[in-house]
């Protein structure tokens, strides 16, 4: 997640972390916001344009919790999908 | 103020991005040496049109830009902006006046950000639209050489992006010339862009336009053509590309801060031909030679030489050397500099009026590269074949576009 900040938004490493918010703290804004996702997206094959969740996104904790709460539903749903065979 | 009434407009800076160096001194001296900038683009892989003049960056040059900037430009934006930028560090303007308002900006493109505007409909066509990042757009307007060029350097004031095709840098003078003979800016930053892309290219070989066209040839055969401009074995041009930027500025205001002067632009004029698609008129060309010696109030027997736009196509070196036999008779010298450079689209006025503006400097006339033979239908020119020394009072710089459009800018070195 953080070498999508550093490498494709050139962020400097030492200013990732969870409180500092997105546009306000890290100098991103919503063009920069659509390209991580985009950024993100390839890197974890996974679709997100149409999830309304990202718009509550303020600070880069809200990235990782987004995450998680993705990755978890994927275990999940792999889950119970495999546990069904 | 001009006998016109009109303010006096100077030239102050000029910055380069091009195949053959990346300061106007670095090109001059490439061009003098006889250098080509054409090569095989071997990472073009299916095109019938393999040969070009890509412009050459230092490494790394473009993280010389910070990223919020730089997000917005593909190659013609980057080309546009670091010429734009080194323009502006020639003339030494103060961030702060650049910022103030009362500096414009006007640069012009033929295509806008052509291997961007590829690139997403390939995205798009194979399904992978999703992946098309929120810049792409940015870099695919047409404007996109101006406004990235305007905001890397903080220009606050009128923005504009002439598209002209092949006459859009001049263009892109001749309206900063206006904007500031009229006063409603002091200085505006001004000049052409282009990016090559294999389908531009491809578009000039399809009409027999390129030097790669040759009938029977085989892709590989098809590699050795270079462009020759008024020579009797010419058979089209070569793109190039790269970027050419001007800083004008009033005089009084260059006066004032002890502004270095490279020349005054003295005369511009823009002209359709009524028609025309692809190919150049003598008539119409003629008339916007007349109509330039009429906006500078000047004679044509005052232009010491000409800076042709002659891009080695079969019909447009014609109508242009007709044009200028009946103007000028052999009495003045003529050369062109696509034999060197290609044709560099939009960005070939401006780049071209910087190298004539530094041959004024140095009382010399660089020739024409691959010319050996005069053809027949170019004759009746004083066409240099090698670098001659001469003092330049005045010098007249051609563009000629697809969709019947000419352009022409006299320059005289600065008197007061």
């Amino acid at each position: 997640m953080n070498s999508t900040f550093t490498e494709m938004l050139e962020v400097p490493a030492e200013e990732l972390s969870p409180e500092k918010e997105i546009f306000k703290d890290l100098g991103l804004d919503s063009l920069d916001m659509v390209d991580l996702m985009i950024g993100l997206q390839r890197k974890f094959g996974i679709s997100l344009r149409q999830n309304e969740e990202i718009r509550k996104i303020v600070t880069l904790g809200d990235v990782y919790a987004f995450f998680e709460k993705l990755e978890a539903k994927r275990r999940e749903s792999a889950a119970s999908s495999s546990g069904g065979e | 103020m001009s006998g016109s009434g009109r303010r006096r407009v100077v030239i102050t800076g000029a910055g380069v991005v091009s195949s053959l160096g990346a300061t106007p001194e670095e090109l001059y001296e490439n061009l003098a040496a006889g250098w080509c900038g054409v090569r095989r683009m071997s990472e073009w892989k299916e095109t019938s049109a393999p040969l070009a003049a890509p412009a050459v960056l230092r490494e790394n040059v473009e993280k010389t830009i910070p990223r919020i900037f730089r997000r917005s430009m593909g190659r013609v934006g980057l080309y546009s902006a670091l010429a734009a930028r080194a323009a502006a560090e020639d003339a030494e303007l103060s961030g702060e006046f650049l910022a103030g308002g009362e500096c414009g900006c006007v640069i012009g493109s033929t295509m806008g950000g052509s291997g961007s505007i590829a690139e997403t409909f390939r995205l798009l066509l194979s399904g992978r639209g999703e992946e098309i990042p929120a810049t792409q757009f940015f870099k695919c307007v047409s404007h996109t050489a101006s406004f990235n060029a305007a905001n890397l350097l903080r220009i606050c004031g009128v923005v504009e992006s002439p598209s002209a095709a092949c006459a859009s840098g001049l263009q892109a003078v001749g309206l900063a010339r206006d904007l500031i003979a009229g006063g409603v800016q002091k200085a505006v930053i001004c000049g052409g862009a282009e990016e090559l892309s294999p389908e531009v290219n491809a578009s000039f070989d399809l009409i027999y336009a390129s030097a790669n066209a040759a009938e029977g040839e085989s892709r590989e055969e098809k590699t050795t053509g270079e462009p020759r401009p008024f020579d009797a074995a010419r058979r089209g041009l070569v793109c190039g590309d790269g970027a050419g930027i001007l800083v004008l500025e009033e005089l009084e205001h260059a006066l004032a801060r002890g502004a270095r002067i490279y020349g005054e632009v003295i005369g511009f004029a823009t002209c359709g031909c009524g028609s025309g698609l692809s190919q150049s008129d003598a008539s119409a060309i003629l008339r916007c030679l007349e109509l330039v010696c009429r906006d500078a109030g000047i004679a044509p027997e005052a232009i010491d030489y000409v800076s042709a736009h002659a891009t080695a196509t079969v019909q447009g070196d014609r109508e242009e050397a007709a044009a200028l036999r009946t103007f000028f008779g052999a009495r003045v010298p003529v050369s062109s500099l696509k034999g060197h450079l290609g044709h560099t689209l939009g960005a070939s006025g401006a780049l071209e009026l910087i190298v004539s503006l530094l041959m004024m400097r140095r009382s010399e006339i660089l020739p024409t590269l691959h010319l050996e033979q005069i053809a027949e239908d170019c004759g009746g020119l004083d066409l240099p074949r090698e670098i001659r020394r001469r003092e330049i009072g005045v010098f007249l710089k051609n563009c000629f576009a697809f969709g019947g459009i000419n352009a022409t800018l006299l320059c005289s070195k600065f008197k007061r």
